[in-house]
C-alpha cells in the first residue's frame, strides 16, 4: 500500500499533518514529496504538526532533522508543532536536539511563529 | 541445658533485675532509668526480663513466634537501638555474673553455659537489629514518596507563563520526574515560557546541569521556551568552573527578573495603575 502524507498549501506556507506513526519508507517518501512541493510552490514556510504521534524512533527523528535542514537550504522555514512530552523525552534521550528548529505548542501558535519569523 | 539455665535465671531473677537496673542507670545516652518514676522502671524491667527469658523457656532451639513477640514488644518501648542493644548485652552479662557468683556456673560446665547463653542472646539481637532497620527503611521510603509528591509541580502564574520551583537535591530519579511533570504541564497549561527556579537546589554539578539542559531541550521541542532562574553566585561559580555550557538558554539571577523577561517575550508587561477615587 502506498501511503503518502498529505501536504496542504496555504498562501505561501505548506501545512503537513502527520496522522499516524511513520515507517521508514513513508518517511523517505515524505522527504521527497515535501521538497518537491516546496520547489513547485515556492513556499516560504512549512509547518509540520506531530500532535497525534506518540512515538518516534531515531531514524524518523533523523529524517525529520534532515528534512528541516534541506527545506532551509531551499529557502523555507520549518516549524514543528505539537510534539508530545513522551516524544520530546525520547528525542532528548536519543541525543537528538533538533537545534535551531522552531517549535510551537500547536498549529495555531506554529503559524503565528512562522509569520513573525518571516516578517523579520 | 536451656531448661537448666532458665530455671536458674528464674531462681535468681530478682537479683538479676536489680543489678541489671544498676548497670543500666550508669549508661549514658538514654535517660529512661534516671528520670522515670520507680514503679514504671520496675514494671518495664520486669517486662523486659520476662521477654528476655520467654524465649528460653519454650524449647532448646530458637522459637520464631516468641522471638517476634519479643522484638515487637521491645521496639514498642521506644528506646534507641543502641540502648536496646546495651540492655540485652548487660542482661546477659549480669546473668552470667550472678550465676557464676552463686556457683551455678563453675569450671566444669562453663563451656556449655557460654554456648547456651550465646545461642540465646544472638537471635534476640539479630531480630532487634532487623526490626529496627526494616522500620528505618520504611520511613525512608515513605519520605521519598512524600518528597516526590511535594517536588516538581508546575505552577501557572500568568497566561503562557509557568514556574517550576525546584527545592532540594536533584538525583536521576527526581530529574526524570521533573522532566515528565514539566512537559506534561507545559502542554496542559499551554505555557509558552517556563521558568525553572533553582534557588532551592543546593548543589549544581555536571549531572544536575545535564538533567536541566535535557529538560530545557525537551521543553523547546514541545514548543515552549525554558529559562533558568535563581542562579546564586556560588552556583554560577561552579557552573563556570565545571565548564558547563548553558549558552543555549536564558538565565537570570532571580525569579523576578526572569519573570520580567518572560513577560517581555510574550509581549506583555506589568504596569502600575493609579487608584481611582470615588
Amino acid at each position: 500500500m502506498d501511503v503518502r502524507i498529505p501536504i496542504l498549501k496555504l498562501n505561501d506556507t505548506l501545512i503537513v499533518s502527520v496522522q499516524w506513526e511513520l515507517d521508514d519508507q513513508t518517511a523517505i517518501q515524505f522527504q521527497e514529496d515535501l521538497l518537491e512541493k516546496i520547489h513547485d510552490t515556492n513556499a516560504r514556510g512549512v509547518v509540520i504538526d506531530l500532535t497525534p504521534i506518540d512515538f518516534i524512533d531515531s531514524f524518523i527523528a533523523k529524517v525529520l532533522g534532515d528534512v528541516i535542514h534541506m527545506s532551509r537550504l531551499m529557502g523555507a522555514k520549518v516549524v514543528l508543532t505539537g510534539i508530545q512530552p513522551g516524544v520530546a523525552i525520547t528525542l532528548v534521550e536519543l541525543g537528538i536536539r533538533l537545534k535551531n528548529v522552531l517549535t510551537a505548542l500547536d498549529l495555531e501558535n506554529g503559524l503565528d511563529k512562522l509569520h513573525k519569523e518571516l516578517e523579520e | 541445658m536451656n531448661k537448666e539455665l532458665s530455671e536458674n535465671i528464674k531462681h535468681y531473677i530478682d537479683d538479676i533485675i536489680t543489678s541489671w537496673q544498676e548497670k543500666m542507670k550508669k549508661e549514658k545516652g538514654e535517660r529512661f532509668f534516671q528520670y522515670m518514676p520507680n514503679d514504671v522502671v520496675e514494671k518495664t524491667s520486669r517486662e523486659f526480663a520476662e521477654l528476655m527469658t520467654s524465649n528460653l523457656l519454650v524449647a532448646d532451639d530458637v522459637n520464631e513466634t516468641k522471638l517476634t513477640e519479643f522484638t515487637e514488644k521491645v521496639v514498642r518501648f521506644g528506646w534507641s537501638i543502641k540502648f536496646v542493644n546495651k540492655s540485652i548485652e548487660n542482661f546477659s552479662e549480669v546473668t552470667f555474673e550472678i550465676l557464676e557468683s552463686e556457683g551455678v556456673i563453675n569450671d566444669s560446665n562453663l563451656r556449655n553455659y557460654v554456648k547456651t547463653i550465646m545461642a540465646w542472646i544472638s537471635p534476640l539481637r539479630d531480630s532487634i537489629i532487623e526490626a529496627y532497620s526494616v522500620e528505618w527503611e520504611r520511613t525512608v521510603q515513605l519520605q521519598k514518596v512524600a518528597l516526590q509528591e511535594l517536588s516538581a509541580s508546575l505552577i501557572p502564574v500568568f497566561d503562557k507563563v509557568s514556574v517550576m520551583p525546584l527545592v532540594g537535591t536533584i538525583d536521576t530519579e527526581r530529574a526524570k520526574l521533573i522532566m515528565e511533570n514539566l512537559l506534561e504541564g507545559v502542554v496542559k497549561q499551554r505555557a509558552e515560557v517556563v521558568l525553572l527556579d533553582i534557588t532551592g537546589v543546593p548543589v549544581v554539578d555536571t549531572m544536575v546541569a545535564h538533567h536541566i539542559i535535557q529538560a530545557a531541550d525537551a521543553v523547546r521541542l514541545v514548543g515552549a521556551k525554558c529559562m533558568l532562574v535563581g542562579i546564586r553566585p556560588e552556583i554560577a561559580q561552579t557552573i563556570v568552573a565545571l565548564g558547563i555550557e548553558l549558552n543555549d538558554f536564558t538565565t537570570t539571577s532571580t525569579l523576578r527578573r526572569g519573570m520580567q523577561q518572560a513577560l517581555k517575550l510574550t509581549n506583555r508587561k506589568v504596569v502600575e495603575v493609579e487608584t481611582e477615587w470615588m
